[in-house]
C-alpha cells in the first residue's frame, strides 16, 4: 500500500458528507456484517443472524424473493409503460402499437411488463406450494398464511386488469366473460340467482365493475386505475405485512447452526435476482408480448381463450353456471385457502419438504407424505386438477370451444352436434343429497353405543350399510333417470321423446350411448339386465370406495370436531364434486343435475 | 348487596359509559357511512353509451333465412321466416361473446365457452342457462325495419308476438 500513489478514497471518506450518508465502514468485520443489516433501511427487513438450513436453496428456492423481485421489476417498468400510454378506447391501442414500433425500447419494456407478470404468477403459485409442502403455515404461521392467500388473489387481479389496457380483441373479451360473471353473482348481479328485486343491469356489480352497461372508456380508466394505482397499493400494504410477518412469527427452520445474513442470504438473493433479470431479458428479447386485432364489440375471435392462467376458470365455466365457476367456486377455493391453517391441526411436517412415498391403499399403490399424508394429497389433488383445467383449456379446446386433441388440426367447418339435457329436479336431488351425505362420519361415542347394544360387529356393518346403501342411491340416481325420463325438450328442440334416446344417438355421451348400443344389438331383456347389474356394480365400487375412506373419516372426525371436520369434509366433497359433474358433463352428456330457471339456479 | 348491584349497573351503563359508547358509534357509523357512500360514488348517473335503436333497411330486401348484414355493425341477427322478421342480439346469454351462424348445423355456436343454439335461440348444447335474445322489431314510418335492443325478450310464447314479431308475408 505504502508504495501506491495516495488514493482518493480514504480522504473523501473522512468528509462529512459521506460520514452523514454511511453509518459505518465496509471492513468485513463481525460487527460491519450485523451493521450493514441493521443499519440499511432496506436490508433490515432481514435478521442479522439465520439458520443455516433456513437458507438452504433447495428448502425454499427463493420462491417469495423471486416474487417480490418480479414485483419490483412490474412496478418500474409499468411506471415506464405509463409515460407513453392514455387509457381511452380511441388512444390506447394506438398507444400499444407506437410503443411496439416507434419508441426506442418500448417493445422491450413492454414484453420485460408482460413476461415478468407471467412469471410471477408462477413463482407465487410454486411459492405456495412450497410453503404447503414444508409445512411453514403452521402456527404460528397461521395469519400470514391467509395474507399471502390475499397478496395471490391481488396477483391475479393485477394480471387481469392489466390486459384490458392494450384494448386487443385477447382483452376485450377476456374483460366481457370476467364483468358478466359479475353481472351473475348471487343476489347482487342482475343475471344471478335470487337476484334482489331492486337490481338492474344499470345498478348491478357488472355496472358498478365497468361502469356502465357496455364495455367502454369507463371501463378502460377504471381498470386503468384499478391496475396502476388501486391494487399495487393495497398490494403493497398487505406485502409489508407479509414480509414483516414472515420475520415476527419465526422461520420455520430453526435448527442448526446459525450465519450471518450479510453475506450469506444477502449474496443469495443478489444472484437470483440477476438470474431472474438474465431470464427476463432473453425471454423478452426473443419473444414478443401478443397483441391481437383492436378490440371490436361486435365480433369475438373463434375460439376466443383467456391468458393461461385463467384457463383453467375458463374450462370450469363450460360445465357448471356462471354464478357457480366464476363467482362460488373461486370464492369457495380462496375461503378454503384461507381455512387451510385453521383445519389443519396436525402438527407434524413443519420445516422440511414432505417425504413421499408409495403406499398400498386396498390394491391401488398411492404417492403420499409419510407425516402428513391427507393434508398433502388432497392439496396436491387440488393443485394438479387446476393445471389439468389449465392443460385442456389450453390445449383440447379448438373453435367453437369444442374438444380437439392436441394432435388434431382445428376446422371450422367440422360438424360437431353436441346435445346435453337435464336430469329431472328429483333425481338430481337425490343424487346431490346422497353424495355429500357419503361425508358423514360415525363418531367413536356411536360406534361404542353400538357395540355395546348389538355386538361388537355392529359398527362395522352400519358403516358397510350406510356407504354402500349410498353409492347404490347415487349409481341409481343417475342411471335410472337416464334410462326412464321422457326429454322435457320433445317435441320442441328434440326429436326424441326420450332421455335414453336423445343422449344414446348423441356422440358426446359415450357412457349413454354405449348402453343405447347394448339395447339396440342385445335386445331389451339382455340389454337392460346388463345395464341393471352395471348399475349395481357401479354402486357396489362407490360404496367400497367410501368404505376405503370411512376410517379415516372416522379418525378425522374424532380429532377435529364438528366444525373442522364439516369444513374439511364440505371442502373435500366440493372439489371431487367438481370432478364428478365434469365427468357427467363429458361421459353422460348431462348439463344440469338441479334446475330451477325461475331463480337462474341451475346445478 | 343493593348499592353493589347499582354501582355495577352504572358501571356499565352509566354516564361515562353512555357517552363513550355513543361517541364510538358516531365514530363508526360516519366512517362506515362515508365508504359506503364512495362505493356509490363508483355507479355513473349519466351514460354516454350509443342508441340502441338503428334501422336496418326494407324488409323486402331480405331473403328467407338468417341475414348476417348487421352482425358487425350492430351486433344482431336478423331473421325472416315465411311468416315474417325477428331479430336477435348477437351475444351469448352465457358471458356475453358473440356467437356465429353455422348454416350446415344449423346452429349458432358460441367461441368462447361452447354454447349452441338453434335457429329460435333455444339452448341445446353448451353451458348458456336461457335462450339468445330477441330485440323489438317493426316497421318505421319511411317502411324500413326499426330494431329497438334495448327491449329484449327470450321466454318461447311473448317473444312470438307482439313487439318481438313482426308478421310480413309479402315476396
Amino acid at each position: 500500500m505504502a508504495d501506491k500513489a495516495p488514493s482518493l478514497t480514504p480522504s473523501v471518506k473522512k468528509t462529512k458528507i459521506w460520514k452523514s450518508v454511511f453509518r459505518h465502514d465496509f471492513a468485513d468485520t463481525p460487527r460491519t456484517r450485523l451493521q450493514r443489516i441493521f443499519g440499511n433501511v432496506f436490508l433490515h427487513l432481514h435478521p442479522v443472524r439465520i439458520a443455516k438450513d433456513a437458507i438452504r436453496v433447495t428448502y425454499t428456492w427463493g420462491l417469495g424473493g423471486i416474487s417480490f423481485y418480479l414485483f419490483l421489476v412490474l412496478t418500474v417498468t409499468g411506471i415506464l409503460l405509463m409515460f407513453y400510454y392514455r387509457p381511452a378506447s380511441s388512444l390506447a391501442y394506438q398507444d400499444i402499437k407506437d410503443l411496439s414500433f416507434a419508441v426506442t425500447l418500448g417493445q422491450l419494456l413492454r414484453n420485460m411488463h408482460r413476461w415478468a407478470a407471467h412469471l410471477m404468477v408462477v413463482t407465487v403459485i410454486f411459492h405456495m406450494l412450497r410453503v404447503f409442502l414444508t409445512g411453514a403455515y403452521k402456527p404460528p404461521r397461521e395469519y400470514n398464511w391467509v395474507v399471502g392467500v390475499l397478496l395471490l388473489v391481488m396477483t391475479l387481479f393485477l394480471s387481469y386488469t392489466g390486459y384490458l389496457l392494450p384494448w386487443d380483441q385477447l382483452a376485450l373479451w377476456a374483460v366481457t366473460v370476467g364483468a358478466q360473471m359479475a353481472a351473475n353473482s348471487p343476489m347482487l348481479g342482475n343475471e344471478g340467482p335470487f337476484r334482489l328485486p331492486f337490481i338492474t343491469t344499470t345498478n348491478d356489480a357488472r355496472f358498478g365493475l365497468i361502469g356502465g352497461t357496455m364495455i367502454g372508456d369507463a371501463t378502460l380508466i377504471r381498470f386503468y386505475v384499478l391496475h396502476c394505482i388501486a391494487v399495487p397499493f393495497i398490494f403493497s400494504v398487505f406485502l409489508c405485512v407479509h414480509l414483516w410477518r414472515v420475520r415476527k412469527d419465526s422461520f420455520s427452520k430453526q435448527t442448526g447452526e446459525k450465519v450471518d445474513v450479510w453475506p450469506h442470504l444477502v449474496s443469495r438473493e443478489f444472484l437470483a435476482a440477476i438470474l431472474v433479470t438474465v431470464i427476463l431479458f432473453v425471454w423478452s428479447m426473443v419473444l414478443n408480448a401478443p397483441l391481437e386485432a383492436q378490440a371490436n364489440l361486435n365480433v369475438t375471435p373463434n375460439p376466443s381463450k383467456a391468458p393461461w392462467y385463467f384457463l383453467g376458470l375458463q374450462e370450469l365455466l363450460v360445465y357448471f353456471d356462471p354464478w357457480i365457476a366464476g363467482v362460488a367456486l373461486p370464492t369457495i377455493i380462496i375461503i378454503g385457502l384461507m381455512a387451510i391453517p385453521y383445519v389443519d391441526t396436525n402438527p407434524k411436517g413443519v420445516g422440511s419438504w414432505a417425504k413421499m412415498r408409495w403406499r398400498r391403499v386396498g390394491p391401488i399403490p398411492v404417492w403420499s407424505a409419510e407425516e402428513r399424508p391427507f393434508a398433502v394429497s388432497v392439496f396436491l389433488l387440488g393443485i394438479t386438477m387446476w393445471f389439468v383445467l389449465i392443460f385442456i383449456g389450453t390445449y383440447c379446446r379448438g373453435p367453437n370451444w369444442e374438444w380437439y386433441w392436441p394432435w388434431e388440426a382445428w376446422s371450422h367447418r367440422r360438424i360437431a352436434k353436441m346435445t346435453l339435457k337435464n336430469i329431472p329436479n328429483l333425481w338430481g336431488s337425490l343424487l346431490v343429497g346422497s353424495y355429500f351425505l357419503l361425508g358423514s362420519p360415525i363418531p367413536q361415542k356411536v360406534k361404542a353405543m353400538l357395540s355395546a347394544k348389538a355386538g361388537p360387529r355392529a359398527p362395522a356393518l352400519a358403516s358397510a350399510a350406510l356407504h354402500v346403501g349410498l353409492g347404490l342411491l347415487i349409481s341409481a340416481a343417475l342411471f335410472v333417470p337416464l334410462l326412464i325420463s321422457p326429454d322435457a325438450d320433445y317435441p320442441s328442440r328434440s326429436r326424441y321423446t326420450t332421455l335414453f334416446e336423445a343422449l344414446g344417438r348423441c356422440r358426446n355421451a359415450p357412457v349413454v350411448s354405449t348402453m343405447y348400443a347394448l339395447v339396440q344389438q342385445l335386445g331389451p331383456a339382455t340389454g337392460y339386465a346388463l345395464i341393471a347389474v352395471m348399475i349395481g356394480l357401479v354402486g357396489l365400487l362407490l360404496g367400497w370406495a367410501g368404505m376405503r375412506f370411512a376410517k379415516l373419516k372416522d379418525r378425522l372426525y374424532d380429532e377435529l370436531g364438528l366444525i373442522k371436520y364439516s369444513v374439511v369434509i364440505s371442502l373435500l366433497l366440493m372439489m371431487m364434486g367438481v370432478l364428478g359433474k365434469i365427468v357427467l358433463r363429458l361421459a353422460f352428456g348431462i348439463k344440469y343435475l338441479i334446475s330451477l330457471p325461475m331463480f337462474n339456479f341451475n346445478i | 348487596m343493593q348499592a353493589d348491584l347499582w354501582r355495577r349497573l352504572d358501571e356499565r351503563f352509566g354516564r361515562r359509559q353512555f357517552l363513550l359508547k355513543s361517541g364510538w358509534a358516531c365514530f363508526w357509523i360516519f366512517l362506515g357511512g362515508w365508504l359506503l357512500s364512495n362505493l356509490r360514488y363508483l355507479f355513473p348517473n349519466v351514460l354516454y353509451e350509443p342508441t340502441l335503436l338503428f334501422k336496418a333497411g326494407k324488409p323486402a330486401d331480405y331473403p328467407l333465412g338468417i341475414s348476417e348484414k348487421w352482425k358487425k355493425t350492430q351486433r344482431a341477427w336478423i331473421i325472416r321466416t315465411d311468416q315474417g322478421f325477428y331479430c336477435f342480439w348477437a351475444r351469448c346469454t352465457h358471458l356475453g361473446c358473440t356467437p356465429n351462424w353455422f348454416d350446415a348445423e344449423n346452429r349458432f355456436k358460441c367461441p368462447c365457452h361452447g354454447s349452441n343454439f338453434n335457429r329460435s335461440g333455444d339452448v341445446i348444447a353448451g353451458p348458456a342457462p336461457k335462450p339468445l335474445w330477441r330485440c323489438a322489431i317493426k316497421l318505421a314510418d319511411d317502411g324500413q325495419l326499426l330494431v329497438d335492443k334495448a327491449r329484449l325478450e327470450n321466454r318461447p310464447g311473448p317473444r312470438e308476438q307482439g313487439d318481438f314479431f313482426l308478421p310480413y308475408t309479402r315476396a
